[in-house]
């Protein structure tokens, strides 16, 4: 029974071929594009996130008691190999760079400009941030005896400097003194984070050391994780190790990018929900138009003894076929048109000047979740079920026995 | 009991379709038909006789009176009893466009087989030997549209009496067909009339195929006037 009611609606279906075809295509192509978005928008904000978080604080930065909200050079780290000692033997924990960080003035003959003077560890760098891959020019070093600096590419532009430039940095150190040493312009890094690449100084970390009177205390600590879900976890071991010390996760530090993720979140379920509207049309009106032009068909099938419920599965099987080889062909081609651009990437060079001030890089990579395809599914489906469901309704009212003798 | 298979008692039938509108389509019916026969309904246009025949279908309901087949009263019944009663028991051919346009003519005549849920085996085995019959075992694979309408009526007398029903009701089945296929359907009626004994009320104001019934019943402005 079930068998033959099934052949039936694909023979009807058949039957209206270039009708079904287009409610098969548009629901595919509307899928189809909906998965493009959502997987390119949420490339751009994951890329978005990892890029402020790479060049920035980690997925857990550690500062000294009370730097955050002072962001005072003495607050500073000065048990920080202890720490690093914890860390190394925790399973959680990918990567972590110490950093001496202050404030101050980039200076060259021509004028001056407000700079954040970073003191880093080149190899733990290159380990931990990648900040190396970042290199607009030069090379990623400061210099046998530090005499370089690598400066973000924003500066650079601003202050006209060049590989080679003299600069002259100065800061307050921790004995309130202000101090001052002129490095040279070794490199210019774009990290398409635009506080940092409009305020990066990056020196050696024994220069910053001297210059700022560390006594080998350090500013922060970042930390990257294997799994971002872990960082609450990390975070409380470390402050329940260390009461020296103060920790964050990146969502703390920067709320903004995780409401940009939200925010991602609610605007793609309000276009899927906007574009399975437009589907669940489709459908709809598909299956009400081919109801309304069968009365005759179903007063038959009724007074020969069909039950209504076995009409309700034909148009149910109609309509299930409709929505779900549209959804099919659609998440066949929405899920391959990803996969290629998750893994080569999606140029957007055209516009890259416009989207690197947001902190994207040119290419972006396409991110796949199977929430995309099974809130697609719940709304084809959503929609198949009232597309059965309405006609139905009015196929009831509509007598169809009637229609019989009405002819 | 034999001469009171189908057993029709003080039918009425009042149509409104508009407020204060009433048309009395049926007055005061009494009837009873025999087993194995083979009647028709005979009389002018609007004289009841679709209205009858689908309120002993059970299509429409009366507005009076009742309705027993084989002494089961038919009348009253819910949707799903009605349902199956028709299925199992009735089988019905209207005037034109019987048949399910999806469906070749093979599966319309297994149609209410497959409702019954017999087998792929039975129903290929019924459905030919009533094509036999019918003179209609070349077009069995064909369409609908593709057949002509002598050809359609043929498949739904088939379809009719493939899951032999007791009682076969036909309203005009010749209507629409010129006079040679029409009494080509009559002949085969007849013939399956006799074969399978199925009982048969039929319609028609055609005086050429009134003449095949065994029994006449002429209805006027809804009553019985002779039969
Ligand atoms: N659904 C309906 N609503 C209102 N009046 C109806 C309805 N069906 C039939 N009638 C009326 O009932 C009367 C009997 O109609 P019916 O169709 O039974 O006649 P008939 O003998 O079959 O006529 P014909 O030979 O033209 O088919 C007619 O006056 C008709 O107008
Ligand atoms: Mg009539």
């Amino acid at each position: 029974m079930y068998r033959f009611v099934f052949k039936m609606a694909l023979n009807s279906l058949m039957q209206r071929r270039s009708r079904s075809l287009l409610v098969v295509l548009m629901i595919s192509t509307s899928l189809w594009g909906l998965l493009f978005m959502e997987g390119i928008y949420d490339g751009m904000t994951e890329q978005l996130i990892a890029n402020a978080i790479r060049s920035g604080s980690g997925d857990v930065v550690l500062y000294g008691k009370g730097y955050r909200r002072e962001q005072d050079i003495k607050r500073a780290i000065a048990n920080h190999a202890e720490i690093l000692q914890v860390m190394a033997g925790d399973p959680r924990v990918a990567s972590y760079s110490t950093r001496i960080m202050q404030d101050g003035l980039l200076a060259t003959a021509r004028g001056s400009r407000p700079a954040r003077i970073i003191g880093v560890h080149p190899e733990m760098e290159k380990r931990h941030a990648r900040l190396d891959e970042y290199m607009e020019q030069g090379e990623f070093d400061f210099g046998g005896q530090g005499k370089k600096a690598i400066i973000g590419a924003r500066l650079a532009e601003k202050l006209n400097l060049k590989i080679g430039s003299k600069i002259v940095i100065s800061a307050q150190n921790s004995v309130d003194e202000l101090t001052s040493i002129v490095l040279r312009v070794g490199g210019m890094i774009r990290a398409n984070n635009m506080g940092f690449d409009e305020t990066a100084v990056l020196v050696s970390f024994a220069r910053a050391n001297d210059m700022l009177f560390m006594q080998g205390a350090v500013s922060q600590i970042s930390i990257l994780l294997h799994d971002q879900s872990d960082a609450h976890g990390v975070q409380e071991s470390l402050l329940h190790q260390f009461s020296t010390i103060e920790a964050f996760r990146w969502d703390e530090i920067a709320p903004v990018l995780l409401q940009s993720r939200q925010m991602m979140a609610i605007f793609n379920q309000v276009t899927s929900g906007l574009v399975f509207c437009v589907a669940g049309l489709g459908i709809f009106g598909v299956v009400l138009v081919s109801v309304l032009e069968r009365m005759r068909e179903f007063g038959i099938m009724l007074a020969v003894g069909t039950r209504f419920r076995q009409i309700g599965l034909l148009i149910f099987y109609e309509s299930m076929l409709l929505g779900l080889t549209g959804f099919a062909l659609g998440a066949a081609l929405g899920g391959s048109t990803l996969l290629y651009l998750q893994s080569h990437g999606l140029d957007l060079s055209l516009m890259s000047e416009g989207l690197n001030a947001f902190g994207l890089d040119s290419m972006v990579y396409a991110v796949i979740r199977w929430n995309y395809f099974s809130m697609a599914l719940g709304a084809v489906l959503g929609s198949i079920i009232l597309s059965t469901v309405i006609p139905l309704r009015i196929l009831r009212k509509a007598k169809p026995i009637q229609a019989i003798s009405e002819m | 009991m034999m001469n009171d298979f189908v057993r029709i008692e003080k039918i009425s039938k009042i149509f409104t379709p508009a407020k204060g509108v009433a048309v009395a389509a049926l007055q005061d019916i009494d009837l009873t038909i025999a087993q194995h026969d083979l009647v028709v309904l005979n009389g002018p246009s609007g004289s009841g006789k679709t209205t009858l025949l689908n309120i002993i279908g059970g299509l429409d309901e009366p507005t009076q009176g009742q309705v027993s087949l084989a002494g089961q009263r038919l009348t009253g019944m819910g949707e799903k009893e009605w349902s199956e009663t028709r299925r199992d028991h009735i089988g019905f051919v209207f005037q034109a466009y019987n048949l399910l346009p999806v469906l070749s003519a093979r599966e319309n005549i297994e149609y209410i087989m497959r409702l019954q849920n017999r087998t792929s085996a039975e129903c290929a085995a019924r459905s030919l030997e009533v094509a036999r019959k019918l003179g209609i075992e070349a077009v069995l694979d064909a369409l609908p549209h593709e057949l002509s309408g002598g050809q359609q009526q043929r498949v739904a007398v088939a379809r009719a009496v493939a899951s032999k029903p007791r009682l076969i009701l036909a309203d005009e089945p010749t209507a629409n067909l010129d006079s040679k296929n029409g009494n080509d359907l009559m002949e085969m009626m007849q013939r399956l009339n006799e074969d399978e004994g199925v009982t048969i009320i039929f319609s028609s104001h055609d005086p050429m195929v009134i003449n095949t019934a065994k029994r006449s019943i002429v209805l006027h402005d809804g009553r019985v006037v002779e039969g």
